[in-house]
């Protein structure tokens, strides 16, 4: 749930309550006004029935007037009569139009009709005769009289009644009204509180969930966050390699075991302290220091591995070897907040390839020993049969002819040695080598070995293309790359050893490449298929079992790259142009890496 | 020295080495043939009343030890001489031969060797 979701609940919790009460109010109020209406129809009952009274109390008046005159005949008594019969026909009106039923309404006219009745066929003669000074013992008259006022006593009992059975109908209205508003308010209310109770439920029951979904997301984060913490800490502990973080400053953070170990430093002794004293790092040659990474990692602002030949030197004085790289640690914004400094111990290392790198040169002169041998071993013995021959009976002229014979090959065990000492007496720095002599030379070695094996080689050697570098480091792999070449054609097979300029331009990634010599060995073999290719040039590969090193193509790229040339491979599988070739390329001067390999 | 010519057959495909042996030989008293590989070492040898070989062992196309085989079949009493150039070849190579010695070992061992054979040959 998010913060808008949240406000709204709020709103709603608030509105619905207030729009509730408002409607609830609006029934209340309907119901009051009805119960008011009833209460004026009450009201209007009463007025009716007290005018009728009126009207009782007039005839009253009228009859007792004419009673009191007709006894004394004195007209005084006339005047409440008279008063009464003013008065009546107002009343009547307003009884008439005050009737809520026809029935009510007949009823008044009746009794209008009769009280009329009255007055006229007795009240009016009577008092008329009075006057004449008559007398009012007429019987049939008084008796006529009496049954009148009966009537109209019969017809207001009547009214009465009816009037009073309607407003109790009303009051009973009324309070039935009361009633049901009282129940209707009770409903309402346990409804709208009902209704307003669950929905704050299950509105506050959404907020306490969302709340306890971030609480568990929360809590779950924390022990997210715990475990990787231990995670990394165990991972750094437990890494063979040296690892130091520094903050952006410099100042060492953390190492861990390996870092104290190789440093001499404890964690508790470097925190805090500068990196460039913790890890102090010079060049192995030049003995100069070597630029403190982190300064490096700020300056370039991306990973880097550090200088080759590196040397840390310990707080006692004692020296290592290392390989290092450092890479910038960042912060959100993309800031650099420190610096991951790993590096590792690389002098066993070191000392492990340089023997392996012997054993590979002792390897290429072993599998040459053998032709090597036979190379020497038939000149020498035509020299010393011809030695033999001089000793004995041959005439000056014989002699003369086979000295001549054991010069010529005298000449060719020389070359045949000196060929195999340029494999291995090392120059100390580079030379220029004419690969067109060196080549040869080197097929000179070999050239046995191909007779034997029936492998016959075309060469294109141009004369004169010369390039700068170490010939018996040259001489090691192209004796490797025509070994490998022999072997995988085989028994009568076919090479071809051709070497062409190659002008400055680019190579296939763009780099861009001096002039120089490209070197070009292609053998008729069965092919190299394509995952075995890209194995090739890996230490220990080898696909001759047990009679390789599984070493030669790696130094033979070491080699080549410390030339500053490149060595590349291609090959095809298939029936019908099935083979292998191997193109170097050498610079005439290059820029030689010392080190290199 | 012995006083009959025996003919010795020379297979060998150093040029020059066999051009010294062969006058080696005849001056030490034999008849000698010449044959530069083995295809026709074989054919002189089948053809001609050769008593000894001496026979060189790397050499392309054939090996001595090939031709050697091929010799015992078709006359397995004449003796054998393996010359060679490497060091140390198997036992399966120089148990089809007489006598395997190196090259450069001179002269004297080699008219040596020849002579013994030939006089163990001839006892026989």
């Amino acid at each position: 749930m998010n913060l808008d979701q949240f406000n709204r609940i709020l709103r709603q919790v608030l509105i619905l309550p207030v729009v509730a009460l408002a409607l609830m109010a609006a029934a209340l109020y309907w119901q009051m006004h009805d119960a008011n209406q009833t209460v004026n129809l009450i009201q209007a009952s009463s007025g009716w029935i007290n005018q009728a009274a009126l009207v009782q109390r007039l005839v009253v008046d009228q009859e007792s007037g004419l009673r009191g005159y007709g006894i004394t005949g004195d007209a005084v008594f006339l005047q409440p009569y008279f008063e009464a019969t003013n008065r009546l026909p107002a009343i009547f009106d307003g009884l008439e139009a005050g009737a809520g039923t026809p029935e009510q309404k007949a009823a008044v006219l009746n009794l209008r009709g009769a009280c009329q009745e009255w007055q006229e066929g007795f009240a009016v003669p009577l008092i008329a005769t009075l006057k004449a000074g008559g007398q009012t013992n007429d019987v049939t008259l008084n008796l006529q009289g009496k049954q009148q006022m009966d009537k109209i006593r019969l017809l207001e009992t009547a009214i009465f009644r009816s009037a009073a059975a309607r407003r109790d109908q009303r009051i009973r209205q009324y309070q039935q009204q009361m009633r049901s508003m009282a129940i209707y308010l009770v409903l309402l209310a346990v409804v709208v509180g009902l209704m307003i109770g669950l929905y704050m439920r299950r509105q506050l029951q959404q907020v306490s969930d969302a709340f306890r979904k971030s609480l568990n997301v929360i809590r779950q984060r924390a022990d997210e966050t715990f475990r990787s913490e231990q995670n990394l800490r165990t991972t750094l502990a437990s890494i063979g390699d040296a690892v130091i973080t520094c903050d952006a400053d410099g100042k060492v953070l953390t190492m861990n075991a390996v870092a104290q170990n190789l440093t001499g430093w404890t964690e508790q002794e470097a925190r805090g302290v500068a990196l460039s004293k913790v890890f102090e790092i010079f060049d192995e040659s030049t003995r100069e220091p070597v630029e403190n990474p982190v300064a490096k990692v700020k300056r370039l602002n991306r990973i880097v591995a550090l200088a080759n030949h590196t040397v840390l030197r310990r707080p006692d004085g004692s020296e290592i070897l290392i390989d290092d790289s450092g890479a910038p640690i960042r912060d959100q914004s993309g800031a650099l907040s420190g610096v991951v400094l790993v590096f590792r111990d690389v002098t066993l290392q070191r000392k492990s390839q340089a023997a392996l790198l012997a054993n590979e040169k002792l390897a290429v002169a072993g599998r040459l020993a053998a032709t090597i041998a036979h190379e020497i071993h038939n000149p020498l013995d035509s020299v010393s049969n011809l030695l033999f021959l001089m000793d004995g009976q041959a005439t000056p002229e014989e002699s003369a002819e086979f000295l001549q014979i054991a010069k010529q090959e005298l000449s060719r065990v020389t070359q045949i040695s000196r060929a195999m000492l340029s494999l291995y007496r090392e120059a100390k720095a580079p030379v220029t080598i004419d690969l067109k002599e060196m080549l040869e030379s080197i097929l000179l070695l070999m050239d046995r070995r191909f007779l034997d094996t029936g492998v016959t080689v075309a060469t294109d050697l141009p004369p004169g293309l010369q390039v700068r570098g170490f010939p018996a480091e040259l001489r090691q792999v192209f004796t490797n790359l025509l070994t490998n070449a022999a072997e995988a054609a085989g028994e009568g097979g076919k090479l071809q050893l051709i070497v062409h300029p190659a002008p400055a331009g680019f190579d296939e990634n763009g780099h861009s490449l001096p002039s120089g010599a490209v070197v070009v060995i292609s053998d008729n073999g069965p092919g190299i298929p394509e995952p075995v290719r890209s194995q090739l040039f890996r230490p220990f590969f080898t696909t001759k079992g047990e009679s390789g090193t599984g070493l030669g193509l790696w130094v033979s790229k070491g080699i080549i790259t410390k030339h500053g040339g490149t060595i590349s491979i291609g090959s095809d599988t298939s029936e019908e142009h099935h083979g292998t070739s191997i193109s170097v390329f050498l610079a005439f001067d290059p820029v030689i890496q010392l080190g290199g390999d | 020295m012995s006083k009959r010519e025996h003919l010795i057959l020379c297979v060998d495909d150093e040029v020059v080495g066999l051009h010294v042996r062969r006058i080696l030989l005849e001056r030490a008293g034999y008849k000698v043939l010449t044959a530069p590989d083995g295809p026709s070492g074989l054919e002189i040898f089948n053809r001609e009343p050769v008593e000894a070989v001496v026979l060189d062992y790397s050499m392309p196309g054939m090996t001595g030890d090939a031709i050697a085989s091929v010799m015992r079949q078709s006359k397995p009493g004449i003796p054998i001489l393996l010359l060679t150039a490497y060091v140390g070849l198997s036992k399966e190579i120089t148990s089809l031969v007489d006598i395997a010695m190196t090259k450069g070992e001179g002269a004297p061992v080699l008219l040596q060797n020849l002579n013994s054979l030939l006089r163990e040959n001839q006892a026989s």
